[in-house]
């Protein structure tokens, strides 16, 4: 009797982390431009949910209301997201690179609220959702389960991404100046790297990760003003988990994140958030580098 | 110079005693909201301004003040006992978080403190037979100012429980600016400038950093507690980060290394809310405008940081 | 040199501090000289959530409070006077809603209050208005501890509501008594008390029926929920026959899309979507539903559906709306169109604007709305009316879909009456 129940408990929480992961990805994406601009610039930016926000709108409108091809829509996204990053980047961001983390905090959160109400005024306050690609419809069967076939094209998405940005950062040129900036900035410089550039291009790229989550969010989950403000608290605890400016943990530390708020609301559906938060408190307290940090 | 500072500080407090003879209630109203943040905000900045940790997780002491008071004042009478109870609450839970805090400092430091304030929310937001959930607990009195056998002062009129909130609140302030003036506060900014040259000397510095945070979840509490009597109503948005986020902002808006800087930046913030939300449903557009408009051009704050902070570093690096 | 920084800095502080406050007190007792005054416009004072995620819930409110006070002006006003309006903010935060109401009344003059989004709010803002000595109509918020604790068990007699409260979740356990197949009910519902109320109503009222269901599984989402895969998967583990649910707004569209995802409408008999009936969620799956997608399984209510009842009055008001504003009215707009004109009928009534005359006024009376006649109930104030479940499907009538296969329960069978009982909230 016992075995019959552990057996099936078993398959339960195997198709439960399944589902998470998926969640896990959208975490991921966001994180890794977060923990990237921490890594690299040295700022923590608040509105970087805000840019997750645009991605989305900006697919839905190209793709859900124009009726643009999904792909191409994506890409466009990307592209003027990036662009809005670069403005930013330019005329704000590049101004508190040196400030105290407050200001900076508090700079990008009045950002937050300028975002929102942006998107209220232009698309209004209603909850849009486009249509599924048709491609993407329909269901597997895992485990004698329905599993969606977009879930699993987000699970490989978001491992892609992490193995694109590995290689970008430990293959390319670029990635060498990421990495030598990151770790020592006046020896970067001192060796001729551009930093102004550098960081622009930086905060461009991460702008455009977090549009590709909010993108790739839009046939399923709603756009509506705020939605990058409700996902940037557990972006910054993930990238706190993993270790601050580290890609690696930023990965891990989503993957922790999203299955544990999935099993969480299986098992104890009383106290997820709690309990995320008791791990990152833990997680600081004992090793407050994170995870993977040095 | 100082007959000037002051004969404006008698000016101001003079003022604030006579505002309910020709205030509206609405202005009374205002103005304790903004006495309350500028507690919560003071004590906060002993944390950024003196000690140099930026907490992120205060609205959790805060909320702690406001539910003891509420829970007190739902059982006895006594706004007192409520004001006291809420001032131990948030100085006593910010003595046992702040012991596995203080050993942090920079971020790691705003991301416990952050974990903290979102656990003592999401308990508040669960825990629904001690905080009535969501709803929070509602229909808290505004019991009588009451010492026993000596006096008994109505609160009900709005006018009354404005002295009440302002007489405590100017003792807290001054009490506060005793502090950071004292050899205390000086060692506290001798470990925000220079954590080594501090240790060398012989001084617990985690010791001196939990005191302080202790001290803030107290100031925290203590605001905390106005708030029932004159809401009625306790809820836990009041523990959320977004809360912990209106210190964060009135200091950085006041200046941080200012005594009288959060007090300055509750009064703004306060101001430019209540007329911005009268004229357009699109706020936060023009709040958000603001607050990155002072934040870059209008450095009072910023200035300060750098004179008292980035110079003395600079100094220190050319004599060697 | 560091004294002398210390003291232009305090000067400074202290110099903009004196000019903020004046600044502030000029603006402040401008407008405070209104507060007192008998002649002039009628002011109401509406707010609920215009930002965020549910802003259209507040903005519909002030649609339909804006048409009815314009209709009303064109007819000569409320006792020879015009209505003036101003609609705020409520960002679904308690205190913003309290402080609201307080600038309403004691600043900017406001005769009579009305909205609210947040059930938090709502309990909230209940307890000053004895103070504040204003009727309040509450146009959404559900709570049952509204009516129940505060107006029948405190006795504040300023509460009114004029929407169905979380009774109407409930409504579920009528529609499906007499459905024997469907015996295991999972909930997926919202993380805060309005979820936990309406899904032990519903176990309440069910297990009255039919005793034989059971509850297999429950998940909980709290507020900014954006990926409810993790709640439909959890429940479906236990192989449920239905699901009761009630997350609303964008948040519904969100969870009926991803359970469309994980093919959920392929095992189960049927779907309770709580306020799937209103306006912005069918416009939300419309695609789905004109696809068929759901099967016909998905049933749902709201607290007013536009398409029922099918009277002049109705049709008139649905008309107007859609000619104000070039949308559909969903609850909340009818609601507030209704309290605009509760407030004509209690003042013309008590022939006074004095907050005690109207209250006393509107007592008992049954006011002619768009959904119906309307029993604003002594007891507890709270508005008894009908509001049917229905099918979501398509019609030719209209563009977007509507709930057919109307089931009509009378409000009478389905509202708690007083003197209350606690609904046990526990999860």
């Amino acid at each position: 009797m016992r075995g019959i129940y552990t057996e099936k408990m078993l398959e339960k929480l195997l198709f439960q982390s399944l589902i998470g992961l998926s969640f896990s990805m959208y975490l991921w994406l966001l994180a890794a431009g977060l923990t990237l601009v921490f890594g690299v610039l040295g700022v923590l930016n608040f509105a970087h949910g805000s840019l997750f926000m645009l991605g989305a709108y900006a697919t839905f409108t190209l793709y859900g209301k124009l009726g643009l091809n999904f792909w191409l829509s994506i890409a466009l996204s990307l592209i003027s997201v990036g662009i809005i990053g670069a403005i930013l980047e330019r005329l704000f961001i590049r101004r508190i690179y040196d400030i105290d983390l407050a200001y900076q905090l508090i700079l990008t959160f009045g950002f937050i609220l300028i975002f929102d109400d942006l998107v209220k005024m232009i698309w209004g306050g209603v909850a849009m959702i486009p249509p599924m690609p048709s491609f993407f419809e329909g269901n597997l069967s895992v485990l004698g389960r329905p599993f969606p076939i977009y879930n699993l094209f987000i699970i490989l998405a978001g491992i892609a991404v992490a193995i694109i940005l590995w290689l970008i950062l430990e293959k390319t040129w670029w990635g060498r100046m990421i990495r030598a900036s990151a770790s020592d900035r006046e020896m970067a410089s001192a060796i001729g790297i551009n930093i102004p550039i550098l960081f622009t291009t930086v905060f461009v790229f991460a702008a455009m990760l977090a549009a590709l989550g909010g993108a790739l969010g839009t046939p399923v989950r709603v756009v509506a003003p705020g939605i990058g403000t409700a996902m940037i608290i557990q972006a910054f605890v993930i990238t706190v988990i993993g270790g601050l400016g580290n890609l690696k943990g930023a990965f891990v530390g989503a993957l922790i994140v999203g299955i544990l708020t999935s099993f969480g609301i299986l098992l104890f559906p009383v106290f997820e958030l709690f309990i995320i938060f008791v791990v990152m408190a833990i997680i600081l307290m004992v090793k407050p580098e994170g995870l993977f940090g040095k | 110079m100082m007959k000037l500072k002051i004969f404006l500080l008698a000016a101001l407090i003079l003022f604030l005693l006579f505002l309910p003879a020709f205030a509206g209630k609405y202005l009374l109203y205002m103005t304790i909201h903004i006495l309350i943040l500028s507690v919560f905000a003071l004590g906060f900045n002993l944390l950024l301004g003196y000690t140099g940790l930026l907490s992120f997780g205060q609205a959790g002491f805060f909320a702690m003040g406001a539910y003891a008071s509420a829970k007190i004042l739902l059982v006895v009478p006594s706004l007192l006992l409520g004001t006291i109870a809420g001032m131990v609450a948030g100085g006593i839970s910010a003595l046992v978080l702040g012991y596995l805090c203080v050993r942090h400092t920079r971020i790691y430091f705003s991301m416990l403190t952050l974990s903290f304030g979102m656990m003592i929310y999401s308990l508040a937001w669960k825990w629904r037979e001690v905080t009535g959930g969501d709803d929070g607990l509602v229909g808290i009195p505004r019991a009588p100012f009451d010492i026993p056998g000596i006096l008994s002062i109505n609160m009900n009129p709005m006018g009354n429980y404005y002295y009440f909130v302002l007489v405590i609140s100017l003792i807290a302030i001054f009490i506060l600016y005793r502090i950071v003036n004292s050899p205390f506060g000086l060692t506290l900014k001798g470990i925000r400038d220079s954590e080594n040259r501090v240790a060398f000397a012989g001084i617990s510095i985690r010791n001196y950093r939990l005191l302080s945070f202790t001290i803030a979840g107290l100031y925290a509490g203590l605001a905390g507690s106005f708030l029932p009597p004159l809401e009625n109503t306790v809820t836990p948005p009041l523990a959320h980060w977004t809360h912990s986020a209106e210190p964060v902002m009135v200091t950085l808006l006041g200046g941080i290394h200012t005594f009288s800087g959060p007090i300055v930046g509750s009064v703004l913030f306060y101001l430019i809310k209540d007329i911005i939300v009268r004229y357009t449903q699109y706020w936060l557009i023009w709040f958000g405008s603001i607050v990155v408009f002072l934040v870059l051009v209008f450095r009072g704050g910023i200035v300060i940081f750098f004179t008292e902070r980035i110079w003395p570093l600079l100094k220190k690096q050319q004599r060697r | 040199m560091a004294k002398k920084i210390t003291r232009r800095k305090f000067l400074k502080g202290a110099v903009m501090g004196g000019v903020a406050l004046g600044t502030g007190l000029g603006g402040y007792r401008v407008t405070y000289g209104q507060a007192k005054k008998s002649a002039g416009p009628i002011k109401i004072g509406g707010q609920g959530a215009i930002s965020g995620a549910h802003a259209d819930y507040g903005w519909q409110m002030m649609a339909g409070a804006t048409l009815a006070a314009e209709q009303i002006n064109l007819k000569g006003g409320i006792l020879g006077r015009k209505l003036e309006m101003k609609f705020m903010d409520e960002e679904l935060k308690p205190a913003t809603a309290v402080k609201n109401a307080r600038y309403f009344v004691t600043d900017w003059g406001a005769d009579f209050l009305f909205g609210i989004d947040s059930s938090g709010s709502a309990m909230a803002i209940g307890p000053v208005l004895p103070e504040l000595n204003r009727l309040f109509f509450f146009t959404h918020a559900a709570t049952h501890r509204l009516t129940e604790e505060l107006v029948a068990g405190k006795g504040i007699k300023q509460i009114f509501r004029m929407v169905a409260p979380v009774y109407q979740d409930a409504l579920a356990a009528w529609v499906f008594k007499d459905n024997p197949e469907i015996k295991r009910w999972a909930g997926i519902n919202c993380d805060y008390e309005y979820g936990y109320v309406a899904w032990n109503l519903f176990k309440e009222n069910i297990k009255k029926f039919r005793p034989d269901v059971e509850f297999v599984a429950a998940a909980w989402a709290p507020f900014w929920t954006m990926d409810f895969s993790s709640h439909i998967s959890a429940v479906m583990a236990e192989k449920p026959d239905a699901i009761f649910s009630t997350p609303w707004a964008g948040e519904g569209v969100m969870l009926l899309r991803q359970a469309l995802m994980l093919g959920v409408f392929d095992k189960i008999q049927a779907w309770w979507q709580g306020m799937g009936g209103s306006v912005d969620l069918l416009e939300g799956i419309s695609r789905e539903v004109a696809g068929d997608k759901f099967k016909g399984k998905l049933w749902a209510t709201a607290r007013y559906i536009h398409n029922y009842p099918s009277t002049p009055d109705n049709k008139a008001f649905v008309e107007a709306f859609r000619k104000r504003w070039g949308k559909f009215p969903n609850y909340s707009a009818e609601g507030s169109y209704s309290a605009i004109y509760a407030i004509k009928a209690g003042a013309e009534k008590a022939k006074s604007i004095e907050t005690a005359k109207v209250g006393a006024a509107l007592e008992g009376m049954e006011l002619k709305t768009p959904a119906g006649p309307r029993l604003i109930r002594k007891e507890d104030h709270q508005a008894v009316y009908t509001v049917p479940a229905g099918r979501v499907m398509m019609s030719p009538d209209y563009p977007l879909p509507i709930l057919g296969d109307l089931k009509v329960i009378p409000a009478n069978d389905y509202f708690r009456n007083p003197p209350f009982t606690p609904v046990a909230a526990t999860k």
